[in-house]
């Protein structure tokens, strides 16, 4: 063995190059981008709501008579007399100090509104979320592995007709009948009114109210998962160590399962995470329609204003989410690729 | 023990398409004793790697085994899927191209090894605890060391992933090994360590070996017995010792031909066309280029300007080769050329992270016109980064000095791109570096066009003609998928000359080729050589490519050139230990000429290749 042991010396054999470096400099580098995001975001929000067209003024203005100097006062009110840079001024210093105003149409505090929406909102659409990827991948998986079967048919089919419905109508159809029709879940809101927080008869009120909601959301988004996870799936189906795990002597469920599903995963998480923005999406419609008090509901009301500051807080708050999202899909791909954990 | 045997064994493949069904392989019966050792050659869609997947029942749901494939006696076609799992792995188990990508990415070295334990428990590794004591012993047998356990694939070099892949084929004490193109994506001397190992672990145990190449040398180091494959056909089955060196068939012989001997004179600047007929059907024959008697001189000048003290013979040891015949003595007359690229102080560090990594470390070369020059190194040399610089793709550090015809290299705008057009790259996968859905016409038209180049439709038939896809019209409509390897090399070829350059410079260009193609594009370098005048700077880890056709070659080590000369003296009288190294560690098929051998005098042996030389191999050798 000497002989074969001095044969091998550093340099017959250059080892695979290393990149990357330690967890801290990963974080700090993806932080940081995210950040970037963010102030890209915070200057978007700026300009994109004031190309919208209609003056939230001529608007107010319009539904009760008020008078030239009224109007200049409400003007001066909302800052928008101010020469443009200026406006832009106090609005980079209010988002800063977190204050995006106060909403035109509500008379309060925009923070204030958007910390009492936050919270219905994640309770939506995390719920939808959860339910879509587990929904996704497991069909997807079992989709791939039986590939050209009646249950990859059936699955991959009638996921890609739900994909393909248009939210507002899927559920306006679940509202008409399961809720006007059948009774079986109610219409609207989130909470039946006047039970005290908390109490067995008021969760089981906001677990009714979430049903109809959260089949729309999950059955118009799930088929993403799907699609990737199948596909991805199907990638990694020829590659050589599934062979040299069926040489072993794994059954096909152990292949499947411990060898070709880890490996898929790998791009499906990246995509999982960026497909959230499009699940937020899709909460402004169903909220619109089923009147959930949440972010979404809040922003196709802010649109109708138009009252900016308020939408100037959702997107910023819509957008922070999307990012943070991608930040942690950064994360955990790092975790679960050794290959840029370790490499 | 068990032996395998293949009783009149035909596999076909079912297809939808209009080609019908494909009979993969056709009759074949084999046998490998228990201890005993097979070497299956062939080149790929000969049908070596499927008749191998038929012992485990590894082949996909559209192939139809018929014959018998018995393993220990029992026909594997009548075991249950549940006999046949406990078999797996227990009885044979694969050592596949472990280079690539047979492990899996996600998993670590232990967990992949221990994971083959828990599936076929003996008594000797039935708790956790001795599975993972196994699980380092085997590590240890492989030469790794007990903290690779813990390493993912990615973090070990292709030789160190092959040696996981023999620790875990020999898990579960199996009796019959098959390995398919166990080193073919290793370097030289990666593939020698590996071979040895692999050898001296079968003959210890015990183990039968059943071993898939397309190389005829490697197979000749390690088994007893070969069977030559062709078009789902064994053709020819015998001896190592005869299909090597005494071989029957015509095409065993053009399969040991391709890869050259280094000092047989009968190989040098005479790469092995696929066949007489087909080098008698060349036009020109490109071995002896017509050269006018004008150049009479050539002959003469051949030893380069660095091996002035050696005149007339540069290989005096050599008395085989006749000096009238030689072929490289009808070269053009490149050693007294003018100089067309000269690199002086070359060197290109990579900063990454605050290190900082030399790639290429203070390299000095020239290539003349007419040269061909051969820049051999192993993966990680910094040849590939070396060429790139050449080409103007990677900027060199401060301080070099890189100049074509005179004039240094242009960085950028018009005259990069001029520079471009003299300086063409061919690379190493023709199927890579052909768009797919480009055809032959468009793909070659491409750099006219990029250039502004008139008559397109004149250019393109003559660049396709210089490389020998002849008539070129009726080449102009196929796309790559309907070509060859050799063909779709061509047509890079054919775009690369399209643009009238002086320099070609060619990453590995026949590493991924069938061994009878190979030949036939070495032979195409010579030809343009010949032709045009062309120079080739090629870039290659195989001393037999240089052997074959170059007139200099430089050896490149952990970036630095460790030696340069003419192919004579560098490869027949190496000076730096680490050229000594590759060129022992390079297999060959047969002895050498008495005398010719020197090269292998390095390895302190008889010059047989490394198997004859390492006591590992010997059983195997002996033994038959």
């Amino acid at each position: 063995m000497t002989a074969l042991e001095t044969q091998v010396d550093s340099a017959a054999e250059a080892p695979a190059g290393r990149l990357g470096g330690g967890f801290l400099p990963y974080l700090a580098g993806k932080v940081g981008g995210a950040l970037i995001s963010l102030g890209m975001v915070i200057l978007l929000g700026f300009f994109a709501f004031r190309l919208l067209p209609g003056d939230p003024v001529a608007k107010i203005a319009r539904e009760r008579p008020m008078s030239a100097d009224q109007i200049a006062q409400l003007r001066h009110e909302y800052g928008l007399d101010k020469p443009f840079l200026a406006q832009f001024w106090d609005y980079i210093v209010n988002v800063f100090t977190g204050n995006f105003g106060t909403s035109y149409v509500y008379k309060m505090p925009v923070s204030d509104l958007i910390a009492q929406y936050f919270w219905p909102t994640i309770l939506l659409t995390g719920t939808s979320a959860v339910l879509a990827i587990v929904l996704g991948l497991w069909l997807g998986q079992k989709s791939a592995w039986a590939r050209g079967s009646w249950f990859d048919k059936i699955a991959s089919g009638s996921s890609l007709v739900l994909w393909s419905v248009p939210t507002f109508w899927l559920a306006l159809l679940l509202l008409m009948l399961f809720g006007g029709i059948l009774h079986w879940f109610p219409t609207g809101g989130m909470v039946t009114a006047n039970l005290a927080p908390w109490s067995g008869a008021w969760l089981i009120s906001i677990v009714a109210h979430l049903v109809l909601p959260v089949i729309t959301l999950t059955a118009v988004v799930y088929a993403q998962y799907l699609m990737v996870m199948r596909a991805s799936l199907l990638e990694e189906m020829s590659a050589d160590y599934l062979t040299t795990a069926r040489a072993k002597g794994l059954t096909e469920d152990e292949v499947r399962t411990k060898h070709a599903v880890p490996n898929a995963l790998l791009p499906t998480v990246t995509i999982v995470f960026m497909h959230i923005g499009g699940l937020i999406a899709g909460a402004v419609t169903v909220e619109a329609v089923f009147s959930w008090p949440g972010l979404g509901k809040l922003t196709f009301e802010a649109i109708h204003g138009p009252d900016l500051p308020l939408l100037q807080g959702t997107f910023v708050v819509f957008s922070a989410i999307i990012i943070v999202m991608n930040l942690i899909a950064d994360l955990v791909y790092r975790q679960l690729d050794p290959r840029i954990r370790r490499a | 023990m068990a032996d395998l045997v293949f009783d009149d064994v035909s596999i076909t493949y079912s297809t939808r398409s209009a080609r019908g069904d494909i009979r993969a392989v056709k009759d074949v019966s084999l046998d490998i004793p228990a201890g005993g050792t097979l070497g299956i050659a062939g080149e790929s869609g000969s049908g070596k790697s499927t008749l191998i997947m038929a012992p485990l029942r590894l082949l996909p749901d559209s192939a139809t085994v018929t014959g018998r494939v018995l393993l220990g006696g029992e026909d594997v076609a009548d075991l249950s899927f549940g006999q046949m799992r406990a078999l797996r792995w227990d009885a044979a188990s694969i050592v596949f191209q472990g280079a690539l990508h047979s492990l899996n990415p996600v998993r670590t070295v232990a967990w992949q090894i221990m994971e083959a334990l828990s599936h076929h428990t003996a008594k000797s590794w039935q708790t956790p605890e001795a599975r993972r004591a196994r699980m380092l012993d085997l590590l240890a047998s492989v030469d790794l060391a007990p903290e690779h356990a813990k390493a993912y694939p990615h973090e070990l070099s292709g030789g160190q992933k092959q040696r996981v892949m023999i620790a875990m084929a020999l898990a579960c004490e199996p009796d019959i090994i098959i390995a398919d193109e166990p080193t073919t994506a290793l370097d030289v001397i990666v593939q020698e360590q590996v071979l040895a190992l692999l050898t001296a672990r079968v003959a210890e145990a015990g183990i039968s070996l059943v071993m898939i190449s397309h190389d005829l040398s490697v197979l000749a180091q390690v088994c007893q017995r070969i069977a030559v494959m062709k078009d789902g056909e064994v053709i020819e089955l015998g001896s190592a010792q005869q299909i090597a060196t005494a071989a029957h068939h015509p095409y065993t012989r053009a399969l040991a031909d391709a890869f050259p001997t280094i000092g047989d004179p009968a190989s040098r600047m005479r790469p092995a066309r696929r066949s007489a007929a087909a080098a008698a059907a060349e036009p020109v024959e490109p071995a002896k280029p017509a050269n006018p008697a004008g150049e009479g001189t050539a002959a003469a000048a051949k030893p380069a300007a660095s091996a002035p003290e050696a005149p007339t013979d540069p290989v005096p040891d050599a008395p085989s080769r006749p000096a009238p015949e030689a072929p490289d003595a009808a070269a053009p007359d490149y050693a007294s050329a003018p100089v067309l690229l000269e690199a002086q102080g070359l060197s290109v560090t990579f900063s990454a992270r605050g290190r900082r990594v030399s790639a290429v470390d203070d390299v000095d070369f020239t290539v003349r016109e007419g040269e061909i020059m051969a820049l051999v190194g192993q993966s990680g040399s910094g040849k590939t980064t070396l060429a790139r610089t050449l080409l103007g793709i990677q900027e060199p550090d401060r301080g070099t000095r890189v100049t074509f015809r005179g004039e240094p290299i242009p960085t950028r705008g018009r005259a990069l791109k001029a520079f471009r057009r003299e300086v063409q790259l061919v690379l190493q996968d023709p199927s890579g570096s052909l768009n797919p859905r480009l055809s032959v016409y468009e793909a070659v038209a491409e750099g006219l066009r990029i250039h502004g180049m008139d008559d397109e439709a004149r250019r393109v038939a003559e660049a396709l003609e210089a490389a020998e896809l002849r008539p070129a019209q009726d080449f102009f409509e196929s796309i790559p998928q309907e070509l060859s390897g050799g063909q779709r090399q061509r047509v890079v070829i054919a775009g690369a000359l399209a643009l009238g350059p002086r320099l070609l410079v060619a990453d590995e260009p026949v590493a991924s080729l069938d061994a009878s193609v190979r030949g036939e594009i070495l032979g195409l370098f010579l030809d343009l050589r010949a032709r045009l005048g062309l120079s080739a700077l090629i870039i290659t880890h195989d001393l037999g490519l240089a052997w074959n056709i170059a007139d200099t070659v430089a050896v490149m080590h952990s970036g630095r050139i460790v030696e340069k000369g003419t192919v004579d003296d560098v490869l027949l009288h190496p000076q730096h230990d680490y050229t000594k190294r590759l060129i022992a560690a390079a297999p060959s098929l047969r002895p050498l000429p008495e005398g010719a051998a020197t090269g292998a005098e390095a390895g302190g042996g008889t010059g047989h290749g490394p198997a004859a030389r390492g006591s590992h191999a010997a059983p195997a050798r002996d033994g038959r």
